[in-house]
């Protein structure tokens, strides 16, 4: 695997994403710090899984979608016609909404990326599932029978092997499109504990309806609104004492 | 290199750009590849186009249009030179009118009987039956309709010895099938809620059914009886073999008549003297294409209103709305509306004051239902019934004939030393070069279509080529082989030919249900894998391709079976005097349902007798491919986990 880190802030500047006649993200501009949890909050259909999916170009496989603007990581615009998403995906991971495990063994579910890149010694392959699972701390519960089928586990250990699929690729920036919404609370917290201990070595972006979620694991927060970023700030001070009133009124429910 | 080659050399913000686009020659070669595959439907359909213009421009340039539309004479001797085509299309509608005139009624409420009133058991065991009656080969239909069913008249109705009563009714039981699973596809589709919301007010499952349901899914049971009269229309192998072959302008169905197919298929054949009555083959070709096609048009349009909730038409009415003209039109059209339905609502006030109905009884509704129920059911039990006669006399007949010399000799002038080997032969190599064909093909354009293709103009045009193509009457498909491969490419009547042929019919099917299959993959598999950085192909060759093999390979060996079981378009160059199996793919060769066609003609009993037994090795073999595909399919389903 390439050996060359990509370090740096990410630098959203004025993007905007069409969806056909639809303008779902609205001049957004924004700066995301690296090896921090960063929170997208706001009401459904407000645009911000829409950015998160800017970040690794998902978009780009909606036919109809268009996007605008700049994204600067490490001064290269990702955003540019000359990037290739593919590259680009290795080094930014991404955890769906909905636990979505290849149905293949476990074993073989982590093992996919690295070997679509050239890894083929069954040792570094080995060695990669399991420092994956342990990272994703998914290691315990699945260590003896890495051969079953990923889809016999739990919801919560699927989301979680999903987290250690992304982790496989050594990515720089893993990104969570509602992670929990399809878990039960016990799983819920098990990912959060994970999103706080990622964070020492990934930069990490999730969106989140649950307001409490964002607040427990994020540094940073963006509240969005109708496509449009209307606060963005450290997350203890967009909770605690939020500038906008609209965000006000959104934190304490008094909405619409 | 490659980049600069093609004058595509990015423009990088930072010369380490770890993520510049490089040109990946595998990843477009294979999109190149796979749009080939897509595109060569258009050369199909092309060359098809091109076979009947090009044969009718000769005919045309000595008989006018307007002679061949109106004329009410069909003799194309060179002598008589009467070439109006009235007569053979007045035998087309009787026989594919009379053929709708009794599948429409037995189809609908089969469909209706299965769909709302048969339990779960009869159902599944009721539906695999009509899948399994579609896959008949036409030829066998054919065998039936003369051996059988025209006894029936001649003896009872004074008949004449060739007659279109007999066609009518095995073309019926022929489209039957096709009515029944589409009518109860679309009887399945409406949503449950408005069932439920009927029952919930007061309705019986009767009045529920037929007030309801078939309203709803009206215009699903319209576009199958579409697609039925389309195949009757095209329908060759029954009326060749049952109808006789004298053109005469009547709706006698117990006459002798001559259809459009009918004829092209005597010039296949060779009964028709070269010449101008050649040509005239092509002339009619090109019409019954013109019919089929504008009837198919209607049906898939209804199709598609019904899958994506009629935005074919909401998109229509936008287009028209800016014409003032059509404007007008619609304004002056709601202004008559408006005074019919004022007229309606008077009328139907009159005729409340006149009669005063009274509420009906309960008793009253209940007994509607049982007697609904049992007629509908009954419409089952007759179909039923048909089918039993079919296979039961063609068992009775051939399943004597079989032994060793039958499978290991030769065709033959004497019967009792007659046997199918080569011609045996003849089908598997044919069935293994379609296949050979049609796989890559169809299965490259599906990924093409489903994977790859936006939505733009060329992608809608060439899937509707494509749905164009599987409704084209089979026998056109032969005049296409006959001018473009055996003529045009001189591959001769030869194994390629007929495989080539096969193929172009197999192809929309094979497409069609490599893309349900590719559909049936859910996205999410898709996006995880591009999510850790997946190329395109490595998205389908790891994760689409392996989820979707069994559906595709059930959907290949399905066409396959059909393709093999296709007489008409092979008809032209088949060589009916098989002496030995083909070795190599420019031998002439004979294939089993044209050696049911040639035996059926013989006068002599014994030959059909022969063909009899023929159709049973047909149909074993293409009962064989059924199974095989529907243990794929089953055990795929066991396994799936997704």
């Amino acid at each position: 695997m390439e050996k060359n880190k990509i370090r740096g802030d990410i630098k959203i500047q004025n993007v905007n994403v069409y969806y056909r006649d639809n303008h779902a993200i609205k001049n957004v501009s924004m700066e995301i710090k690296q090896k921090h949890v960063t929170a997208f909050i706001g009401p459904s259909g407000c645009g911000k899984s829409t950015l998160l999916r800017c970040l690794n170009r998902m978009n780009d496989e909606i036919i109809g979608c268009k996007t605008t603007g700049t994204i600067l990581w490490n001064d290269i615009d990702i955003l540019s016609k000359d990037v290739d998403p593919v590259p680009l995906r290795r080094k930014v991971g991404m955890v769906f909404q909905k636990p979505n495990p290849f149905p293949k063994s476990i074993f073989d579910n982590i093992a996919y990326a690295p070997k679509i890149y050239g890894i083929k010694e069954k040792k570094k392959l080995e060695q990669i599932v399991e420092k994956s699972l342990k990272d994703a701390a998914l290691f315990e519960e699945v260590g003896d029978r890495l051969g079953d089928s990923a889809l016999s586990l739990s919801g919560g250990q699927q989301q979680r092997l999903c987290i250690a699929r992304a982790l496989a690729i050594e990515p720089e920036i893993i990104l969570m499109d509602e992670p929990c919404s399809a878990l039960d609370p016990i799983a819920t917290a098990k990912i959060e504990d994970l999103i706080n201990e990622l964070k020492k070595n990934y930069t990490v972006i999730i969106v989140t309806h649950n307001m409490q979620q964002a607040a427990r694991v994020s540094d940073n927060t963006g509240f969005f609104y109708l496509g449009e970023l209307i606060e963005y700030g450290k997350t203890k001070q967009i909770f605690q004492s939020p500038k906008e009133e609209l965000t006000e009124k959104y934190m304490t429910g008094r909405f619409g | 290199m490659i980049s600069i080659i093609l004058g595509k050399k990015p423009k990088l913000a930072n010369e380490e750009n770890p993520f510049s686009l490089k040109f990946n020659i595998k990843e477009n070669l294979i999109v190149v590849l796979l749009f080939i595959s897509a595109s060569i439907a258009i050369i199909f359909s092309a060359a098809i186009i091109y076979t009947l213009f090009n044969g009718s421009f000769v005919f045309f340039s000595e008989v006018s249009i307007l002679e061949f539309l109106t004329g009410t004479v069909w003799v194309p001797t060179e002598i008589f030179r009467a070439f109006g085509v009235l007569p053979l299309l007045s035998g087309t509608i009787l026989i594919a009118g009379g053929a709708l005139l009794i599948s429409i009624p037995l189809g609908v409420s089969a469909a209706l009987f299965l769909s709302e009133f048969a339990s779960i058991k009869l159902r599944s065991f009721v539906k695999p039956i009509i899948e399994i009656l579609a896959g008949i080969p036409s030829i066998v239909y054919g065998f039936f309709a003369l051996i059988f069913i025209s006894p029936i008249f001649r003896d009872n109705f004074g008949a004449s010895y060739f007659n279109a009563a007999s066609a009518i009714f095995a073309v019926a039981m022929m489209i039957m099938p096709i009515i029944i699973s589409l009518s109860d596809d679309a009887m399945k589709a409406v949503p449950n809620h408005l069932r439920e919301t009927s029952l919930a007010l007061g309705a019986t499952r009767w009045e529920t059914s037929t007030k309801i349901v078939m309203p709803a899914a009206s215009s699903g049971i319209i576009a199958s009886i579409l697609l039925g009269l389309a195949r009757a229309l095209g329908e060759t192998m029954v009326v060749v073999l049952a109808a006789g072959s004298i053109a005469k302008l009547t709706l006698n169905p117990l006459d002798e008549t001559m259809t459009m197919s009918a004829y092209i298929a005597k010039v296949a054949t060779g009964d028709i003297p070269p010449g101008l009555a050649v040509s005239a083959g092509f002339a009619v070709g090109l019409l019954l294409f013109l019919i089929t096609y504008v009837i198919n048009t209607i049906a898939s349009r209804i199709v598609i209103q019904i899958k994506t909730g009629a935005s074919v038409k909401s998109k229509k009415k936008q287009d028209q709305k800016r014409n003032i003209l059509v404007k007008i039109l619609s304004k002056f059209r709601k202004a008559i509306t408006r005074y019919l339905k004022i007229i309606r609502e008077k009328l139907s006030k009159i005729i409340y004051k006149i009669f005063k109905p009274k509420p009906v009884s309960l008793t009253k509704r209940y007994w509607k239902q049982r007697i609904g129920i049992t007629l509908i059911g009954g419409s089952i039990v007759i179909a039923a019934i048909f089918l039993v006669l079919l296979l039961g006399h063609v068992l009775s007949e051939g399943i004597g004939g079989i032994n060793s010399t039958f499978l290991t000799s030769y065709p033959s002038w004497k019967p009792e030393k007659a046997g199918i080997f080569p011609v045996i032969m003849g089908s598997v190599y044919l069935m293994i070069m379609t296949l050979a064909f049609t796989a890559p093909l169809g299965v490259g354009a599906a990924i093409y279509l489903n994977e790859f293709a936006k939505d733009t103009r060329y992608t809608r045009f060439l899937r509707r080529i494509i749905q164009n193509l599987a409704g084209v009457p089979s026998i056109v498909f032969g005049l296409m082989g006959v001018t473009i491969f055996v003529t045009l490419f001189q591959f001769g009547p030869s194994l390629l030919s007929g495989s080539l042929i096969l193929t172009i019919m197999a192809l929309p099917i094979v497409v069609v249900a490599t893309e349900e299959a590719l559909k049936s993959v859910p996205d999410s598999f898709r996006e995880a894998a591009r999510g850790v950085g997946s190329t395109r192909w490595q998205v389908i060759r790891h994760h689409v391709l392996p989820n979707a093999a069994p559906g595709i390979m059930t959907g290949i060996i399905l066409s396959i079976s059909r393709a093999i079981g296709e007489t008409a378009p092979i008809l032209f160059i088949v060589s009916f005097f098989a002496k030995s199996a083909p070795s190599g793919i420019f031998d002439s060769f004979m294939a089993l349902p044209a050696q049911i066609f040639y035996w059926t003609t013989q006068p002599k009993e014994e030959f059909h007798v022969l063909a009899a037994s023929t159709i049973i090795i047909l149909l074993i073999i293409l009962l064989a491919m059924n199974a095989v595909a529907i243990i794929i399919r089953h055990r795929a389903q066991a396994k799936r986990d997704w």
